[in-house]
C-alpha cells in the first residue's frame, strides 16, 4: 500500500463561485484546469501558488500561479475536459452549448448547441480525440463531431429518463450515468447498450484503468465500485461522515486504481482503500488539513460553501485536487 | 434638358439624304432650308450642335469655353482666373471657402431665367387670414383689402353648387332681352332677341314690422332714409343678409342726392348714351327705364312693405310691445328670428263643416239582410270543437282512401298509449299497436349514416395514430368505462384510418349525446397523444385512477396507487447487483460515430431498420417521413396480423436479416482453387502466362 499524499501543497485561488470542476491537464499534469460557477475557467501553475497564497483583492490581478483566464460562458461553467495533445478543452455548463477552446489562443473553436437545458458533462472521446460525448440535464447524450464544421450532432442518445450527470469513455464505450439511477453503457464496437441499475441517482461516475470496474456514486451517500463485466458490485464505500444526498459530487479513482477519492456535501474528502472498502484518509477541504477519527463536523451546522465538488487524481505524481464551494482549490501532494 | 429631339443612333434609308433635299413634291419654290432650325433631316452627330431654349449654343469648343457655364456664357469668370488649390470635397469639403458666399441659384440663371423668376415672384395674401366685418368695408381704404381674405360663407358656397353665381339673383331664371346696353352702351333692342337670364340680384328683405304711420307733422323720411340705412348697413350687416353676392352697389342705397343737372353736356361728360337726354328741364326725376321686375328694387319704395330691410322705423312703444313680445316664452323654446314676433292670433285653418243631419224618420233603401239568422251559424272551430268525428271518421265520410302513412299510436306499445291517455284525460284514443317500423324505415340510423358522419369530428391522423400507439404502449383513458373506451378504440381506428365504418353508437343515445362524445374522444387523443421531445421526459402518465369514490368511507383523498417498483430496482435496493440489475439494450451507433471510433460498423446495421429500433436516434440518413412510416407501422397494432407477431415485430425479425459472419474463417478462402483448365476456359491462356 503506498503512502497517500495528505499534505496541502497548493491553493489555487480567484473564483468567486464555487469549484464544480477541476482537472489536470494531459501528458505531464503539470496544470490544473478549473471551472467555477462565477462563469470563468482558470489555468492555474500549482507549482506557483503556495498554500498560504490568498485570493487577491483586486479582481483585474492574477491570482498566484492563475496562466489564464478562458471566459466566454454565460452560466456556470459544470464540467472540463482536456485533450490529450493539450492543445484544446472542452467545457460546459448552464448556458446549454458544448465550448471546444483553444488553450492558447483562449478562444473557443466551436461551439455546439443541440442541448435543450444544461449540460453536465462532456468529455473527450474517439480516436484522436474526435468526438465529444456530452451529457445533459435535457436527458440526452449527444456526441459531436470535432473534425468536421457540423453543428449537428453525429448521434444522440435519449435513452436515459432523467438528466444525465455524468458521462465516461474507455476506448469504445460510453457509459452515461444518469438521475434515473442507471447506468447505460453504449458499445459502439459491439453495438449494444447495458443498462446496470443502481437504484439511486447517480452523481459521478469513473472507470478503472482496465475498464472492467465503474466507481459510480449516488445520492444514497454510498461510492460503489461495480464489475463492468456482470454487473456485480464489487465494494461499497461509505463513512458515517460521508454525506451525498442531494448535491452532485464527483469521485475518483487514485494511485493506479488503489484509492478511491470522493467529495462530500460537508467539506470533506473522503479516501478509501480500493480493495479493503475501509475509509483511508478523511480531510477537510476548508481547513486545509487531514481529519483524524470521527471527522465530523463539531457543532458546525453544514453550509452551501462547505461542499467539495470535485476532486481529481493527478494521473501522473501523487497528488491530487479537491475544489471545493468555497472558490479554492487545494492540492495535496507528499 | 431636352430640347432637342433624340435621333435614331443610325438613320433609316430614308433620312440618308442631304439636308436641304425636299422630302414632298411641293408646289412653288421651297423654302430656304433653316440653318438654325432642326427640320428634323439627318445630321450627323459630329455637326449637331446643341442649343439652348433662345437658340443659342450650348457647347462650345474646348479652345472656346468648353460648356457655357462660364460668366455670362462666355469663358472665365466675373474675377477672371483665379489660381486655386485643389481642395478634394470627399474629406474637407469648401475648406477654402468658408467665408465665401455659398451658390444660389440665381447665380447660374441668366437675364431669361431672372426675369421668369421674377414673374412668377407674386405677392400673395396669407390664407386663413379673418377679417372683421364685412370685406366690403375693409376694400375701401386702400392696404386694408390685401389682408382680408374673403371667405364666402356656407350659405353661399352651397349656393354655388346649387348653380348660382355671384351677381345673380336666386329664382328661376327669367326670360328676357338681353342687356347690352349697360355693358357696351349702344342701344340694342333690336338687335337682340330673348334670352333665359337668371334673375337679377336682388335684395331680400325681411320685413321686421308693420309700420304704422304716425309720423307727426313735418317728418320726412326721405330726408331721414339715406341716413339711417347707411348707419344700420354700417353698424349691423349682419342684421339683414342684404344681398347674396358681394356686389357693392346693390345694397349701396341709391344716392337721394338730386342730380345737379346742367345745361348741355360736356364732351367730357358725354357717356354716349343716347337715353339721357341732356337737355331735359325740369326737376331731375330719376324715373325707372327699365322694363320688367327690377323696377321695384331699382327705386326703392315709398311703401314700407317692399321697403329696404331696416328702413323701419319703430317707436318707442313698438320696441317696448315687440321686447315684450319677445320676452314672453315661445312656444318651442327659442326666441323669434330677429325681426319676427310669435303670432299672437293663431292663423285661420280652414273651415270644417259638420256632417248634414239625417232627418228624423229617413231610411235607407238598403236593407241588411237577416241581421237576426246570423247567431244561429257556428264558427267552424266551433263546429269542429262540438264534433265527435276523429280524423278517420271524417275521411270515412267523405268516402276517402286512407293515406298510406300510419298514426303514431300504431308504433307506440299499448302502455305508452295508457300513459298518454291518463295523462291526457281522452279516453278515446287510438289503440296502441306497438308495431315495427316497416322495412323502409326500419333502421333509421343507416338511412342517417350518411348525415351522421359529417358530425364525426376532425381528427388529425397522426395524432389518432399516436394516441392509439400510447394505447398500446400501456396507457389509455378511460379505464373505468371499458366499453366507452373501446368506443374511443374504434373511433381512434377510425380516425387513424384502419376503420372506417360510422363510430359506434349504442342504443337509446341521442345522436347529440353520440356526437358529443366523439368530439370527447378527439379532445382526449389530442390531449393523451404521447407528448414528444424533453416533454416526454419530464412527465409519467400518472397511475390509472381505479374507482374508489365507489367504495364508501374511502376518503375523498386520492391515495396514489403504488406503482409496481421494477424488480432491477428493487434488487439494486436490497444490494443484489449483478444479472438482476442488467439488463441489454440494442444500440446501433451511426457509421460515423464508428469511423470517429476507428472500428467497424457492428456487424448488424441493416441500413433502414437499425433506427426505429432503439431510440437512439442518428443524424443521418433514414428521412423523417420513412422515419414516421417505420414507427407508424411498429407502434399502431395492426389488426390484420396475428397476436403473437404484434409489439415484438422487430426483436424477433431482426436476427434474421443478418447473415452470420464467422470471424475465424473465411469461405473464399478455405474453399478449393477451381482448377486451371477452368480458369483457361474463361480468362484464355495468354493472360495466365503474362502473369507469370
Amino acid at each position: 500500500m503506498p503512502p497517500f499524499p495528505t499534505t496541502p501543497i497548493a491553493r489555487l485561488t480567484g473564483h468567486n463561485g464555487i469549484v464544480h470542476a477541476v482537472t489536470y491537464s494531459s501528458g505531464s499534469s503539470s496544470y490544473i484546469l478549473t471551472g467555477a460557477s462565477d462563469r470563468t475557467i482558470r489555468l492555474y501553475n500549482p507549482l506557483k501558488a503556495p498554500p498560504d497564497s490568498e485570493a487577491p483583492s483586486a479582481s483585474s490581478t492574477y491570482a498566484p500561479g492563475l496562466v489564464s483566464k478562458y471566459s466566454a460562458h454565460g452560466y456556470e461553467v459544470l464540467s472540463l475536459d482536456v485533450d490529450r495533445d493539450n492543445e484544446k478543452f472542452v467545457s460546459t455548463g448552464g448556458d446549454k452549448t458544448v465550448f471546444l477552446w483553444d488553450v492558447q489562443t483562449a478562444q473557443t473553436i466551436q461551439r455546439w448547441s443541440g442541448h435543450n437545458a444544461r449540460v453536465n458533462r462532456g468529455v473527450f472521446a474517439g480516436s484522436a480525440d474526435s468526438v465529444i460525448v456530452t451529457g445533459s440535464f435535457d436527458g440526452t447524450v449527444k456526441l459531436w463531431d470535432t473534425k468536421t464544421r457540423n453543428w449537428k450532432p453525429i448521434m444522440t442518445l435519449d435513452d436515459a429518463k432523467d438528466s444525465v450527470t455524468d458521462v465516461a469513455v474507455f476506448d469504445c464505450e460510453i457509459l452515461c450515468a444518469s438521475v434515473d439511477g442507471r447506468v447505460r453503457s453504449y458499445d459502439i464496437r459491439m453495438g449494444g447498450c447495458e443498462v446496470d441499475v443502481i437504484g439511486y441517482p447517480v452523481t459521478s461516475l469513473a472507470v478503472s484503468k482496465k475498464g472492467t470496474e465503474m466507481l459510480v456514486s449516488s445520492l444514497d451517500s454510498a461510492v460503489r465500485l461495480i464489475d463492468r463485466t456482470n454487473g456485480q458490485l464489487l465494494k461499497a464505500y461509505r463513512d458515517d461522515a460521508f454525506v451525498n444526498t442531494e448535491l452532485r459530487v464527483r469521485s475518483t479513482l487514485g494511485l493506479n486504481d488503489s484509492v478511491v477519492l470522493s467529495g462530500s456535501e460537508d467539506g470533506m474528502v473522503f479516501a478509501w482503500d480500493l480493495l479493503e472498502g475501509e475509509c483511508l484518509h478523511k480531510f477537510r477541504h476548508a481547513e486545509m488539513r487531514e481529519v483524524k477519527g470521527k471527522g465530523a463536523l463539531n457543532g458546525k451546522e453544514k453550509r452551501k460553501k462547505d461542499i467539495v465538488s470535485a476532486v481529481a487524481f493527478c494521473p501522473t505524481r501523487r497528488e491530487w485536487a479537491s475544489a471545493g464551494g468555497d472558490g479554492n482549490v487545494v492540492v495535496w501532494g507528499m | 434638358m431636352a430640347y432637342k429631339r433624340q435621333r435614331p443612333p443610325s438613320p433609316s434609308a430614308a433620312q440618308k439624304r442631304s439636308r436641304g433635299e425636299a422630302k414632298n413634291v411641293t408646289v412653288g419654290t421651297a423654302l430656304p432650308p433653316d440653318e438654325e432650325g432642326d427640320d428634323g433631316a439627318f445630321v450627323p452627330v459630329w455637326k449637331q450642335t446643341v442649343t439652348d431654349e433662345q437658340g443659342r449654343r450650348r457647347l462650345h469648343g474646348a479652345f472656346t469655353g468648353g460648356f457655357s457655364a462660364g460668366y455670362f456664357n462666355t469663358v472665365g469668370s466675373k474675377e477672371g482666373w483665379v489660381p486655386k488649390t485643389f481642395v478634394s470635397s470627399r474629406t474637407n469639403r469648401h475648406k477654402d471657402q468658408a467665408n465665401a458666399a455659398s451658390q444660389r441659384a440665381e447665380d447660374f440663371m441668366d437675364e431669361e431665367d431672372l426675369a421668369e423668376a421674377a414673374e412668377s415672384r407674386q405677392l400673395e395674401t396669407a390664407q386663413g387670414f379673418a377679417s372683421i366685418g364685412v370685406a366690403e368695408h375693409g376694400a375701401n381704404d386702400g392696404f386694408f383689402g390685401l389682408f382680408v381674405i374673403e371667405q364666402d360663407t356656407v350659405g353661399v358656397k352651397i349656393a354655388q353648387k346649387m348653380g348660382w353665381r355671384r351677381a345673380q339673383g336666386v329664382g328661376r331664371k327669367v326670360r328676357r332681352l338681353a342687356r347690352l346696353d349697360e355693358a357696351m352702351g349702344v342701344a340694342s333692342g333690336d338687335a337682340t332677341s330673348e334670352h333665359t337670364f337668371a334673375p337679377t340680384d336682388a335684395c331680400t328683405m325681411v320685413p321686421l314690422a308693420e309700420e304704422v304711420r304716425r309720423k307727426g307733422l313735418g317728418h320726412r323720411p326721405e330726408a331721414r332714409l339715406a341716413r339711417t340705412s347707411e348707419k344700420e348697413a354700417a353698424s349691423s350687416p349682419s342684421l339683414v343678409l342684404t344681398s347674396l353676392g358681394n356686389s357693392t352697389t346693390s345694397i349701396k342705397p341709391k344716392s337721394v342726392q338730386a342730380k345737379n343737372s346742367s345745361f348741355g353736356v360736356g364732351v367730357l361728360n358725354d357717356t354716349g348714351s343716347d337715353d339721357e337726354d341732356p337737355y331735359e328741364l325740369g326737376p331731375k326725376i330719376t324715373l325707372n327705364k327699365s322694363i320688367g321686375k327690377e323696377k321695384k328694387f331699382k327705386k326703392p319704395s315709398k311703401f314700407p312693405k317692399s321697403a329696404v330691410a331696416g328702413h323701419t322705423f319703430l317707436t318707442k312703444r313698438e320696441l317696448v310691445g315687440s321686447a315684450l313680445s319677445a320676452s314672453r316664452p315661445p312656444h318651442n323654446g327659442k326666441t323669434p328670428l330677429n325681426g319676427f314676433t310669435i303670432a299672437t292670433q293663431s292663423l285661420e285653418t280652414k273651415r270644417k263643416f259638420p256632417p248634414p243631419t239625417i232627418p228624423p224618420g229617413w231610411t235607407s233603401a238598403r236593407s241588411l239582410v237577416h241581421t237576426s239568422d246570423m247567431q244561429s251559424f257556428p264558427s267552424v272551430a266551433d263546429a269542429a270543437k262540438s264534433s265527435t268525428l276523429d280524423a278517420k271518421a271524417r275521411a270515412s265520410l267523405l268516402h276517402e282512401t286512407l293515406l298510406p302513412g300510419k298514426s303514431v299510436f300504431d308504433f307506440i306499445s299499448k302502455e305508452t298509449r295508457d300513459h298518454i291517455a291518463a295523462l291526457t284525460g281522452k279516453t278515446d284514443l287510438p289503440q296502441g299497436l306497438g308495431q315495427s317500423a316497416s322495412d323502409g324505415y326500419q333502421a333509421a340510423d343507416q338511412a342517417q349514416s350518411k348525415d351522421l358522419w359529417k358530425f364525426v369530428p376532425v381528427l388529425d391522423k397522426a395524432v389518432a395514430a399516436a394516441a392509439l400507439a400510447k394505447g398500446a404502449a400501456g396507457w389509455m383513458p378511460y379505464a373505468e368505462n371499458q366499453k366507452k373506451r373501446a368506443r374511443y378504440v374504434s373511433f381512434l381506428e377510425l380516425k387513424a384510418g384502419l376503420k372506417n365504418d360510422l363510430p359506434e353508437r349504442l342504443d337509446g343515445v341521442s345522436t347529440s349525446v353520440w356526437v358529443k362524445e366523439l368530439h370527447e374522444f378527439a379532445h382526449a387523443a389530442e390531449v393523451f397523444k404521447p407528448s414528444s421531445g424533453i416533454m416526454a421526459s419530464r412527465f409519467i402518465s400518472s397511475a390509472s385512477t381505479r374507482s374508489s369514490a365507489a367504495e364508501p368511507g374511502s376518503s375523498l383523498l386520492r391515495q396514489p396507487a403504488a406503482v409496481p417498483e421494477d424488480p432491477a430496482e428493487q434488487a439494486a435496493k436490497l444490494s443484489m447487483y449483478g444479472a438482476m440489475t442488467r439488463s441489454k439494450l440494442p444500440f446501433h451507433p451511426a457509421r460515423l460515430l464508428c469511423k470517429r471510433f476507428d472500428v467497424k460498423s457492428p456487424p448488424e446495421v441493416p441500413t433502414h431498420v437499425d433506427n426505429f429500433n432503439s431510440k437512439a436516434t442518428t443524424a443521418e440518413a433514414v428521412s423523417k417521413s420513412s422515419m414516421d412510416e417505420i414507427r407508424h407501422l411498429t407502434l399502431v397494432p395492426n389488426p390484420q396480423l396475428p397476436k403473437t407477431l404484434q409489439g415484438s415485430v422487430p426483436a424477433v425479425l431482426a436476427p434474421e436479416y443478418h447473415a452470420i459472419v464467422d470471424v475465424e474463417s473465411n469461405e473464399a478462402l478455405l474453399t478449393e482453387r477451381a482448377s486451371e483448365d477452368l480458369f483457361k476456359a474463361i480468362f484464355g491462356n495468354d493472360a495466365d502466362e503474362d502473369d507469370d
